[in-house]
C-alpha cells in the first residue's frame, strides 16, 4: 500500500442553477489572454446537449481515454508508434471551429458614430483574425435548450435509445459544470511525447510544464473530457490548474469559491497508488466505479495513516483528510459518482446526481417519487455517471430521497420512514453537509500543502519567501 | 571566391548552427516549437503536412546517400554509373514531387487562410523564401543533370568529395571549380538555411521525442 494525497472535488448537481459564475470567474483569472480566448477551463453545459467542444463525449470519433485489450490498458488513440506517426497530421485533433471562434464587438462605434437616422450597432469582430465575422456557435450556444437543434445529437441520448425522451411532455434538462478531473490515471499525461504533463505528488493536481511542452498536442485528443486546450499564440498546451497557487495556501479553487449555488466541495482524499492501475483495467466498465471506491482509503484508519506518514505525507494533510467533506460524500455515503467512469481515467471530480421533478404519469398525490419515477431518465444519468449501470444511480438517488423524507418527517413530527440504509443521525449529517453547510464546512484544505500551518505562514509575511545565498533577504 | 564560398562559409554556417542552437536551447525553450497550425486550419493540412514531411525525409536520405557514400564503394559493389542514376532518379523524382507539391500546398494554406496569417511571423516569411529557393534550385539542378544538358558533369566526383573533405577539415575547394552554377546556387541556399536554422521554427526537428518510447505512462513530479 502506497498512500498518496489527492485534492478532490464534489459537485452537487441538485443545487446547480446553471448561472456560469464558475466559468466567468475562472475565465477572468486564467484565460483572458491572447491565444486563450476560446478556452474555458471550467464550463457549464446544459444536458442533453452536445457540449463544449462539440460532441466531446463521442469517443468513437475522438478516441479519448483508455481501453482494455487482452487485459492490458492502452490509450484509445493508439500505440506510441501510431501516435508518433500522427505528428504531421492528427485526424482526431479538434480545431478552433469544434469549440467556437472567439469574438468581441466593435463597442467604439457606439460612442464614435456620427449622428444618423438609426442607432449605431456594435458588430462582432473575430478575436483571432480581428476581422468582421458572423457568429455561428459559442461556448454555451444551446444553453437551457434541452430540445435545441443539437440536443438530439447528445451521445448519451443515442446510447439510451429513447426517442421519446425529447417529446414535449417528457422534456428534461440538467446542468453539468465541468473542469479538469485531475484523474488518478490521466490519459493526457500518458499521451504527452515530451513528458510535459505530470501529476503532482503532493496534491494530485495535473499540470502542464510549459518549458517542456513542444506543442505536439497529443494530450488534447487523448483527454476524453477535452479539458486540455491548445494556445494558438504560444503554441503550448494549457489546462485547469485546480488553482494550485490558491490550494497551496489552503484556499479553494476560484470556481469553488465563487459558486453561487454553493454546489462545490473540496477536500483531501487518501488513495492507494499501487491499486490505481488495477482499477483502471477492470474488465467490465460497470466495475470501474466500485473498484475506484476501493482505491480510496479510510483516512481515520490508523494503518492508512501510518502508510501515509511513510510516504511522506504531512500531518496537516492527514488531519485534513480525516475531516474531508468529499470523503464523506464519495466513500462514506456514496452519494457522488465519477463522470464517465468508462473512460478509465479515474476522475477525481465527482458529481452528486440531481433529483428531478416527478414525472407526469406518476400520481399527483405522491410527495416524493421513487428514484425511477423522476423526469430525468435513470438510464440517461447512468450513461453519464455509472457506465450505464442504472442500479447505481437508483441507489444514489434513493439515498438523497430518503434524506429528504427523513427531514420532512422530522419537520412534521411524524414517524421516520422504514427500511432506511443509515441511522437517522447519518441522514441529519448528510442534510447538514448537502443542504446548509457553510464555506468552512464545504472546503477543508490543509493550510499550505507544504505542511506549513497558518501561524508559520504568517511568520513569512513580509519576507521574500526564500533564503538568499548571501543572506539579508529577510 | 571559391575559397570563401566553399572553403570558409560552410564552417561559418555549421558554427552558427551549433552555437546558435545551443544558445537558444539553453536560454529560452518557450518558443522551441513548430508552432502547429492544425488548430487554426485543419482540413487543408491533411494531405499537405504528411506529403511535405515524407518528401523531405526522402530527399534528405537521398542527399546522405549521394554525398556520404564514395563512388568507389558503389563501383566495387557492382553498381555502375547508369544503374546508380536509375536508382537515384527512382527515389529522387518522387521525393522532389512530394516535397515541392507539399511545400506548395502548405504555402497556399499559410497565405490563403485568414486565420493562418495571424500566426505567421516575419522570420517564417524569410524561412519560406529560402526554403523555396533551396527546393527549387535542387529540383532544377537534378532536372538539368538528368536530361544531360549539363554535359558529363558528375556530382559524385566533385561535390561529394568536396563535402567529405569539409568533414575532414581539409577543404579542397578546387573540386568545386567546374561545378555548374545551378548546383552552386543550391549549395549557397542550403548554407543559408543551415545558418538561419537555430533562429527559425525548424528547430522542432531536434525535439523528436525518442525518450517517449522508454517512458512509463504516468509521470509524477514533486513541486
Amino acid at each position: 500500500m502506497k498512500i498518496k494525497a489527492q485534492v478532490a472535488m464534489v459537485m452537487n448537481l441538485d443545487k446547480c442553477i446553471g448561472c456560469h459564475t464558475c466559468s466567468i470567474t475562472c475565465k477572468n483569472v486564467w484565460t483572458n489572454r491572447e491565444g486563450a480566448e476560446y478556452m474555458y477551463f471550467n464550463n457549464v453545459e446544459t444536458k442533453p446537449g452536445i457540449g463544449y467542444p462539440k460532441n466531446w463525449e463521442d469517443q468513437e470519433y475522438w478516441k479519448g481515454g483508455w481501453q482494455v485489450k487482452g487485459g492490458e490498458l492502452s490509450l484509445r488513440s493508439g500505440s506510441k508508434i501510431e501516435r508518433i506517426l500522427k505528428l504531421f497530421y492528427h485526424p482526431q485533433q479538434p480545431e478552433i471551429l469544434d469549440y467556437y471562434e472567439p469574438w468581441t464587438y466593435d463597442y467604439e462605434t457606439l460612442i464614435n458614430s456620427k449622428r444618423k437616422n438609426h442607432q449605431p450597432v456594435a458588430r462582432p469582430r473575430s478575436l483571432i483574425t480581428q476581422k468582421r465575422m458572423n457568429i455561428k456557435w459559442g461556448p454555451n450556444w444551446e444553453d437551457d435548450l434541452s430540445s435545441g437543434e443539437s440536443a438530439r445529437q447528445d451521445v448519451n441520448l443515442k446510447k439510451i435509445g429513447e426517442d421519446i425522451a425529447l417529446e414535449f411532455h417528457d422534456l428534461f434538462m440538467k446542468y453539468l459544470p465541468r473542469n479538469c478531473n485531475h484523474c488518478l490515471n490521466p490519459a493526457c499525461v500518458a499521451a504527452c511525447p515530451s513528458g510535459a504533463i505530470y501529476k503532482r505528488e503532493e496534491d494530485g493536481v495535473v499540470l502542464v510544464s510549459p518549458d517542456i511542452c513542444r506543442g505536439w498536442r497529443h494530450c488534447i485528443p487523448a483527454c476524453p473530457y477535452k479539458k486540455v486546450y491548445y494556445n494558438w499564440k504560444t503554441n503550448k498546451a494549457e489546462k485547469c490548474t485546480f488553482c494550485y497557487p490558491r490550494l497551496e495556501n489552503g484556499l479553494p479553487t476560484v470556481c469553488t469559491d465563487t459558486c453561487v449555488g454553493r454546489i462545490r466541495y473540496l477536500g483531501i482524499l487518501l488513495y492507494d497508488m499501487d491499486a490505481v492501475l488495477d482499477a483502471a483495467k477492470v474488465d467490465d466498465d460497470k466495475n470501474i466505479y466500485p473498484t475506484l471506491l476501493d482505491v480510496i482509503k479510510d483516512p481515520s484508519d490508523p494503518a492508512v495513516q501510518n502508510a501515509a506518514r511513510e510516504s511522506g505525507i504531512s500531518e496537516a494533510v492527514i488531519k485534513s483528510a480525516e475531516i474531508s467533506p468529499v470523503y464523506k460524500i464519495i466513500k462514506h455515503w456514496q452519494l457522488a459518482l465519477p463522470l464517465h467512469p468508462e473512460y478509465r481515467t479515474l476522475p477525481m471530480v465527482w458529481y452528486i446526481p440531481p433529483l428531478s421533478p416527478i414525472m407526469k404519469k406518476v400520481e399527483d398525490r405522491v410527495y416524493l417519487p421513487n428514484s425511477d419515477a423522476m423526469r430525468i431518465p435513470l438510464s440517461y444519468l447512468a450513461s453519464l455517471f455509472s457506465a450505464s449501470d442504472t442500479k447505481v444511480i437508483a441507489k444514489t438517488l434513493q439515498r438523497l430521497l430518503d434524506m429528504r423524507t427523513v427531514m420532512r418527517q422530522k419537520e412534521i413530527n411524524a414517524a421516520p420512514p422504514k427500511n432506511l440504509e443509515f441511522e437517522i443521525l447519518e441522514y441529519e449529517k448528510m442534510y447538514r453537509l448537502l443542504g446548509i453547510a457553510k464555506y468552512a464546512d464545504r472546503i477543508k484544505l490543509p493550510a499550505g500543502l507544504q505542511g506549513k500551518s497558518h501561524e508559520e505562514l504568517r511568520k513569512l509575511q513580509g519576507s521574500t519567501g526564500y533564503a538568499c545565498p548571501l543572506g539579508g533577504c529577510n | 571566391m571559391n575559397e570563401i564560398f566553399f572553403g570558409a562559409l560552410p564552417y561559418v554556417a555549421i558554427t552558427v548552427l551549433i552555437v546558435g542552437t545551443a544558445y537558444r536551447y539553453s536560454k529560452d525553450t518557450s518558443t522551441w516549437s513548430t508552432k502547429s497550425s492544425q488548430f487554426l486550419a485543419k482540413s487543408s493540412l491533411k494531405i499537405a503536412g504528411p506529403m511535405f514531411h515524407l518528401g523531405l525525409a526522402m530527399a534528405f536520405g537521398g542527399h546522405v546517400i549521394g554525398i556520404l557514400i564514395p563512388k568507389f564503394l558503389t563501383d566495387s559493389a557492382g553498381i555502375d554509373e547508369h544503374l546508380y542514376h536509375i536508382i537515384a532518379l527512382a527515389g529522387g523524382i518522387p521525393a522532389g514531387i512530394l516535397f515541392f507539391l507539399g511545400f506548395f500546398l502548405l504555402m497556399q494554406r499559410r497565405f490563403g487562410k485568414a486565420r493562418m496569417k495571424v500566426n505567421t511571423s516575419t522570420m517564417d516569411g524569410w524561412l519560406y523564401v529560402i526554403l523555396f529557393a533551396t527546393i527549387a534550385t535542387g529540383c532544377f539542378a537534378t532536372l538539368l543533370n538528368a536530361t544531360g544538358i549539363l554535359g558529363d558533369f558528375n556530382y559524385r566526383e566533385t561535390i561529394s568529395p568536396w563535402f567529405r573533405s569539409l568533414l575532414m577539415f581539409q577543404p579542397d575547394t578546387s573540386l568545386m571549380e567546374n561545378v555548374p552554377l545551378i548546383f552552386k546556387c543550391h549549395l549557397l541556399c542550403a548554407l543559408t538555411l543551415i545558418t538561419i536554422f537555430p533562429f527559425t521554427r525548424l528547430v522542432h526537428c531536434l525535439s523528436f521525442p525518442f525518450e517517449y518510447f522508454g517512458r512509463s505512462h504516468i509521470i509524477y513530479r514533486r513541486k
